[in-house]
């Protein structure tokens, strides 16, 4: 059974964030770029998944500039057998549809039967693309579990996270998509040894006319979803700032939350 | 049989959720900045086997009309089986804008039907504006350190999903009307089958009804620092909750979490120590009564929901804050 990791490259979440020059996103120049979180989990499922012979093939495709190379590299060194990179500068800003498109056409003839996502992207967190790309495929989708087993060889059972401490138990018909919620398992790192394996492992570099797509219909220039302003959230009601030592601080919250609580 | 706007209801344990009130509120809003008749113009979307009664406290709630699908495939939440029934009613209707609350099963359906009708989708929204005939939608990005603003053209309907707890649910004299059909799917036809509702494994925290919370973030650092959280809930009397990060690391089981993915917490007084304040975050606890938030980082996002706020380095404040709580209290612990 084929396997298909969706991955993205985001920077790191610890990064001290500028907006950019046209304020329409922020400015990544001197970021450093990480593999995205949710990614990671969705990674470690299918390699668990490899592990214990369920699996033959874990890939993994990311769409995205030449530096995003860097976050397929970390799955081949984690131990994913071959990576696929969507790369077209035409794609640039183009919205999460079109990427859908994108990456159902990139994968529709590959073969797969299951493929993960993580649930959003930790950069845009639009949620969505696992479950677009399923759409387009018309493959049954689940999202954000926090388990996932395989029944036989055509089942794929989830368990979705819900509100209030509850989960959803499904089961999907494969080919699925799924997509991954935080803490579903333990993401491995990768081993020395598997970063010298990763050297030799392949990345099979993808343009939008090898795909047979128009920069006119699925590029930045064809979005019909645009940024027409990106912004520091407002302050709200803003809160009051406290300054001093530890003990002063102590001593005016004590008071605040005594007049305004009345718990102590 | 055209509307304008179409939310998406939702319900559980055999009542409708809060988050389709607050779609039906935000629903005439917009009608209201757009011109249309929030009498004729919104309809609601419901799904179910013998909901007949749910489908009432929609047309109570500001729904013109209420369409309620019913057939056994749909008896249950699936993205397959619901996604066919929105898509067919959603062509049927042709309303110019459709919202879905950004809830566990809205943020499922929502892409497949997006993909289905060919249109982009703004989720996570926290306002939508509707001038000058074009529609603005207000989202969160890097997990709300910024506002990200969408517009979307060339597109039929507008879709977009919702946070809870943005808008306010309207009360209105508008008399709807139920219309029920046969869900347009069979269950033979669907790849996607319920199979149970779990409830979490739980060991007696109920984090709800708690008044007092200290809740620790990524910022704690380590399972074993937890001890100054927990230290200063034992003595203001309150409870241990957590983000996110700390129960995926598996330092606090998950019924601590708090947040939309974890529960929504409404106590007197909360007290955030180490959480930078991700959306997840916020929605599970902006409605506490009163704030405090500890961060290193003074843009933490933390520091828009909360009253107060202290910059600094928590293992410093928080222990002094439990010292002077324990003098207060005069040794009544």
């Amino acid at each position: 059974m084929k396997s298909l990791v969706l991955v993205k490259h985001v920077p790191d979440s610890n990064s001290p964030f500028r907006i950019n020059g046209s304020a329409n996103w922020i400015d990544d120049a001197n970021l450093s770029f990480v593999l995205n979180d949710y990614d990671r989990y969705a990674l470690e499922e299918l390699l668990a998944l490899k592990d214990a012979g369920k699996v033959s093939e874990v890939v993994a495709l990311t769409v995205g500039p030449a530096a995003a190379t860097s976050a397929l590299r970390t799955c081949l060194a984690t131990g994913a057998d071959r990576a696929i990179h969507v790369k077209d500068e035409a794609l640039a800003g183009c919205d999460p549809l079109s990427l859908a498109k994108v990456i159902k056409t990139a994968i529709q003839n590959e073969g797969f039967s299951l493929v993960l996502a993580g649930l959003q992207a930790d950069d845009d967190n639009h949620t969505q693309v696992g479950a677009l790309v399923a759409r387009l495929l018309d493959w049954p989708c689940a999202t954000a579990t926090l388990r996932l087993s395989l029944q036989g060889d055509d089942t794929v059972r989830v368990e979705r996270e819900l509100e209030n401490n509850r989960l959803q138990v499904v089961d999907l018909k494969l080919p699925a998509v799924v997509t991954v919620q935080t803490g579903i398992n333990t993401p491995r790192y990768a081993s020395l040894k598997g970063i010298m394996a990763a050297k030799k492992k392949e990345i099979r570099t993808v343009a939008l006319g090898d795909l047979g797509l128009d920069a006119g219909t699925v590029g930045g220039s064809a979005a019909r979803m645009k940024t027409v302003r990106f912004a520091p959230p407002p302050k709200g009601k803003g809160a009051e700032m406290l300054e001093g030592s530890p003990d002063e601080v102590a001593k005016e919250l004590l008071k605040r939350i005594r007049e305004r609580t009345g718990v102590i | 049989m055209a509307c304008r706007i179409m939310i998406l209801a939702e319900h559980e344990d055999g009542a409708v959720k809060e988050i389709s009130f607050e779609l039906l509120g935000l629903a005439h809003r917009l009608a209201g900045q757009a011109g249309w008749k929030a009498d004729t113009d919104i309809k609601a979307l419901l799904l179910g086997q013998g909901a007949d009664e749910l489908a009432k406290t929609l047309v109570e709630r500001g729904a013109a009309e209420v369409i309620y699908a019913e057939g056994a495939a749909v008896a249950h939440y699936t993205g397959d089986g619901y996604r066919r029934v929105v898509e067919a009613v959603i062509r049927e209707e042709s309303p110019e804008l459709v919202l879905i609350g950004h809830t566990p099963n809205g943020w499922d359906v929502a892409p497949l039907v997006a993909a289905g009708l060919d249109v982009p989708l703004a989720t996570g929204c926290s306002n939508i504006r509707l001038e000058g005939g074009k529609a603005r939608f207000v989202r969160k990005a890097f997990n709300g350190k910024f506002v990200h603003e969408v517009e979307i053209e060339r597109a039929s309907p507008l879709m977009a999903t919702v946070d809870k707890g943005v808008a306010d649910p309207v009360s209105t004299h508008i008399k709807g009307t139920v219309r029920k059909i046969d869900a347009p799917v069979a269950e033979g036809g669907l790849r996607a089958r319920f199979v149970e509702i779990k409830k979490g494994v739980s060991g007696g925290v109920d984090l709800t009804q708690a008044q007092i919370i200290v809740a620790g973030g990524r910022g704690v650092g380590a399972p074993e620092k937890l001890d100054v959280i927990r230290e200063l809930a034992q003595a203001l009397g309150g409870q241990v909750g957590a983000s996110r990060a700390v129960t995926d690391a598996g330092w606090l089981p998950h019924e601590h979490q708090i947040g939309s993915s974890g529960v929504t917490v409404h106590p007197k007084l909360y007290l955030a120590a180490g959480i930078s304040g991700a959306i997840q975050h916020v929605a599970g606890m902006k409605g506490s009564g009163y704030i405090v938030a500890f961060n290193k980082d003074a843009d933490a996002p933390i520091f828009g929901v909360a009253d107060v706020g202290v910059v600094g380095d928590l293992f410093e404040y928080l222990p002094a804050l439990t010292r002077a709580v324990k003098e207060a209290k005069g040794g009544r612990l």
